[in-house]
């Protein structure tokens, strides 16, 4: 989204029409182009002792992971939120967890 | 010899005479027109730009039209009209130079900071109908507070009366570069063709040059920072990315094309609230992995999942606006 500035002065984001003027900041997705966001979510573990040893063991190799894409108008989820995009989707791990 | 050059000559002033008088049918305004008295109360200024007249022939894009924010542009999505009042009571009464400490301080010209854009045809009514809009706006906020539906209704439908209708668009903003193209009459319907129209008050039909370009919607649709008012308001910036980054970056579609033709939804220009132009407007790929990451000396190994999404805005400006 724009981040107008306080009067177009300073380096405070303005509110409503009145205080707005010029641009700090864009956020918004530029027209033509491609932005990439990464997020990262550590699977959940249980920390417990085996041997006498700190050990950790997964709660689960799998992960459902839900990807919404909303557009909140006012900033607040207020029942005037727009799903822009939906995915579910399984993520799975392999291999052995060696350093645990 | 000299019968002939006579002949040449009034045929020749003939032909001037017949192209000076088709002249005005080829222009597509004409000289400024006269002001029209200023409408006293908002009936009278939303009577005058009413729209229910021009649903008797044109009913499909009537209907469509009434569905969209154009037809409700004080209501907007019930969050314009609460606005103008914060920009009114946060805004213009702390300034020290608005000349507004109090609602009868309002005028058309304190009002312009909004209807510049929501209302543009404010500029032919007088203060008391500045003061009149914003007294209804309070007065139906205050019957939503107390439940009271039916005040809550009747001034929602008298705020919603006032919009930005047909005579808006194809009469009062139809002409950009007046210099050039004329006034536009009062007479008039201006849009993609000429001829006689049928209709008692505007009984002719003109091109209005730009009304399918998209710098006809950029005269609302924003460029940021009002300018040319004494306090400039700033809304949308849509327009400013429309043509400081959307045409650099090789985008040549109009507004019309993809909020009209493309989305098929005609008169009820969308943006967010359709599906389809939000399927239009972006695209987002993702994609998923997961491994067991090193991450510090304190947790060691732990296991993360990896989520990569691209989203590419497909759209002729930012997404989204304000």
């Amino acid at each position: 989204m724009p981040h107008p500035a306080r009067f177009g002065r300073g380096r405070e984001m303005g509110r409503g029409p009145y205080e707005k003027s010029g641009l700090l900041r864009e956020t918004s997705l530029p027209p033509l182009r491609t932005v990439k966001e990464e997020f990262e979510i550590p699977f959940p573990y249980k920390k417990s002792k085996k041997n006498g040893k700190p050990w950790r063991e997964l709660v689960s190799d799998t992960m459902n992971v839900d990807i919404k894409l909303w557009y909140v108008p006012f900033g607040e989820f207020d029942g005037n939120e727009v799903l822009f995009f939906e995915d579910k989707r399984p993520v799975k791990l392999t291999g052995e967890w060696v350093w645990r | 010899m000299i019968g002939r050059r006579l002949f040449t000559i009034s045929l020749l002033f003939s032909l001037c005479f017949y192209l000076s008088s088709a002249l005005p049918l080829l222009a597509k305004g004409g000289p400024k027109p006269a002001p029209q008295p200023k409408a006293k109360t908002l009936e009278e200024l939303a009577e005058r730009y009413d729209s229910e007249s021009c649903a008797e022939c044109h009913e499909e894009i009537y209907d469509q039209w009434e569905n969209s924010l154009h037809a409700r542009s004080i209501l907007g999505t019930g969050r314009t009209a609460p606005t103008i009042l914060t920009a009114i009571d946060k805004g213009l009464k702390n300034f020290p130079f608005s000349g507004v400490k109090k609602d009868d301080d309002i005028t058309v010209e304190s009002l312009m900071f909004c209807a510049k854009c929501h209302l543009p045809q404010l500029d032919e009514a007088t203060d008391d109908v500045a003061r009149e809009i914003v007294a209804t706006i309070r007065t139906w906020q205050k019957a939503n507070k107390e439940g009271n539906d039916d005040l809550a209704d009747e001034m929602e439908e008298k705020i919603e009366s006032l919009n930005i209708g047909c005579m808006v668009c194809h009469n009062k903003v139809a002409i950009i570069h007046k210099w050039a193209d004329g006034y536009p009459q009062p007479d008039t319907v201006y849009g993609s063709q000429e001829g006689e129209h049928d209709h008692p008050d505007f009984d002719k039909m003109a091109k209005a040059p730009a009304i399918g370009e998209s710098i006809f919607c950029g005269q609302c649709h924003g460029l940021g920072p009002n300018f040319e008012l004494d306090e400039p308001s700033q809304c949308a910036t849509l327009y400013g990315s429309y043509l400081y980054a959307y045409i650099p970056d090789g985008g040549s579609e109009s507004c019309q094309e993809c909020h009209m033709k493309k989305s098929g939804l005609g008169h009820d220009m969308e943006a967010y609230r359709s599906e389809n132009m939000r399927k239009m407007a972006i695209d987002v790929h993702v994609d998923s992995m997961a491994y067991y990451w090193r991450k510090n000396k304190e947790e060691g190994v732990i296991p993360l999942a990896v989520v990569k999404m691209e989203i590419t805005n497909k759209a002729g400006h930012v997404i989204p606006d304000g």
